[in-house]
């Protein structure tokens, strides 16, 4: 689904690369954690996967195509086969839980019959039935981070890329929206989680792919993350 | 669904920014307003050309007793003088240039000239012998003056040539003159309206922000993201206009309909007709302005 072939990617040509030389792939269907220190390029792999960036050297292929040849109109097609889920939530702070959803749906064109029967459906499955009038700001972090991946899942993306989704949360609450996305996951959709949470990781259980300045140093079928003690010792 | 969505987008957008959107318009406003009144002088001069240029002649004046050109040396024009200018004004070589001649005498002269100045003191003291007797050449092409000039001035009994159309073009100089000092204020609120759409836009993109990155993230277009931000700026652009047309035809119809062509009604005006042809050109304007500046905006400050 996902597949890195010695990608660079160079922001400012004195540091070091943000990645370097990485490959990667990522199968339909897998459910993979991305771990590593900050700035150990999660995030960039992310947003080359979005294309908000362009790899300095090597390919990207997103559902077997190459990104670097997707032409810039027809990059939102390639965004909304993508849900993305950040730290911050980014829930429009004005508008209510089924408006923040339905607004996914609304700017790409979906009908206002489809949006209300499936914006239900996916509060459902997110664990929020009965909030669709909540504002933002009513809702705990954990409610506000399901908000966030309801929206993420309401246009059914084969991808959901979620960076640091926990970030924010305890440690209950987090179980909880790992859940969410283990759930999510099973339905079918292919899910990347960039964190540095090694409860969660030693947890779930899956495959943990973690980088270092910019390179995979491990890819795990099953992997552990003992990351806090490595990171203090560099 | 995806017109009402832009449709309440755009919406909101101007309520978020009216303070900036009512600049806007009143700035689009002004400048287009100056821009049409140019316009209206250029309607007026072509209109007064039209009028004038069918009228206008070239008269010949002739010798009277106190002329002191040298070709009137030999005193007051003759008899046999004013039969050889005739001539020649009605002779072959120059019917491509004329197109009629008339003949006015001292009294007929002294008549038009006690119907132009009726109110003056000065008409009791002038007498026909005081004024010159001439020639009243229509032209076939006005702008041929100089063949007549050149033919006739230094003829024997002729003490002047003049083209009244000379007159006119001073008019019409200063006219012209004024509607390019028009375009000039227009051109550099044209420049004010243009800076301030687009820093209008800016303010708006940067309030819209969080809407417009999730707007790229869920893979809406750019024609989504970035139209209601061009529509916004359109939009007030176009009702700038529609004030600026309100402006000029209320200017045509009471300044010009109701109070010149009253006080002048030997002079040719534009109707308020002729105004509202100048609505749909100065809403295009307004409308292409914004378009344009907030495109060149949009591409730097809103990202797809």
């Amino acid at each position: 689904m996902i597949r890195f072939e010695n990608v660079t990617k160079v922001y400012d040509a004195k540091s070091r690369p943000a990645l370097d030389s990485v490959s990667l792939e990522v199968d339909r269907s897998e459910f993979v954690f991305l771990v590593g220190a900050s700035g150990s390029g999660k995030s960039t792999f992310i947003r080359l996967v979005l294309k908000e960036d362009s790899a300095s050297r090597g390919a990207v292929y997103v559902a077997g195509q190459n990104v670097a040849n997707i032409p810039s109109w027809r990059v939102p097609r390639l965004r909304r086969g993508i849900g993305v889920v950040f730290q911050d939530f980014r829930l429009l702070p004005n508008k209510t839980v089924f408006a923040n959803v339905a607004f996914a749906m609304q700017v790409i064109g979906k009908s206002r019959a489809v949006i209300r029967e499936t914006v239900p459906e996916v509060l459902k499955t997110v664990g929020l039935e009965g909030k669709n009038n909540r504002m933002p700001h009513e809702l705990s972090g954990g409610e506000q981070q399901r908000v966030a991946i309801a929206r993420a899942i309401v246009n059914r993306p084969g991808i959901l890329l979620a960076d640091e989704p926990t970030g924010n949360l305890d440690p209950t609450t987090s179980m909880g929206i790992m859940k969410v996305l283990d759930r999510i996951n099973s339905n079918g959709t292919t899910v990347v989680m960039a964190t540095h949470d090694d409860d969660i990781v030693n947890t779930m259980r899956k495959r943990v792919v973690e980088l270092r300045n910019g390179a995979v140093v491990r890819d795990d079928a099953q992997g552990i993350y003992i990351g806090e003690t490595e990171a203090v010792a560099e | 669904m995806r017109l009402a969505f832009i449709l309440s987008e755009i919406g909101s957008g101007l309520r978020r920014n009216l303070s900036m959107v009512i600049s806007v318009i009143l700035v689009t406003f002004i400048s287009l307003t100056f821009v049409g009144a140019a316009g209206l002088l250029q309607l007026q001069i072509n209109q007064m050309k039209g009028y004038w240029y069918d009228r206008v002649q070239v008269a010949v004046f002739l010798c009277v007793e106190n002329s002191t050109s040298p070709s009137c040396a030999a005193g007051p024009v003759t008899e046999e003088q004013r039969d050889t200018i005739r001539g020649m004004l009605e002779s072959e070589t120059f019917t491509p240039y004329v197109a009629s001649v008339e003949y006015e005498s001292q009294n007929e002269a002294l008549g038009h000239f006690k119907d132009q100045f009726a109110n003056s003191p000065i008409v009791d003291s002038v007498t026909a012998d005081q004024l010159p007797e001439s020639f009243r050449v229509n032209l076939v092409d006005p702008e041929k003056y100089e063949v007549i000039n050149e033919a006739f001035s230094s003829l024997p009994g002729v003490d002047v040539v003049s083209d009244q159309r000379e007159l006119l073009e001073k008019v019409f100089s200063v006219m012209n003159r004024a509607s390019l000092g028009a375009l000039l204020v227009a051109g550099v609120m044209t420049v004010c309206a243009i800076l301030l759409i687009a820093t209008t836009i800016r303010l708006s993109a940067f309030s819209r922000r969080r809407e417009t990155g999730i707007m790229r993230l869920v893979g809406a277009s750019k024609a989504v993201i970035q139209l209601p931000f061009i529509l916004e700026g359109v939009i007030a652009a176009v009702v700038g206009a529609l004030l600026a047309s309100g402006a000029l035809w209320g200017m045509s119809r009471f300044v010009i309909g109701g109070w010149l062509a009253r006080e002048y009604p030997e002079t040719a005006f534009i109707s308020d007709q002729q105004v509202l042809l100048l609505v749909p050109a100065l809403i295009l304007l307004g409308a292409l302005l914004a378009g344009v500046s907030s495109l060149l905006t949009l591409r730097r400050y809103v990202k797809v």
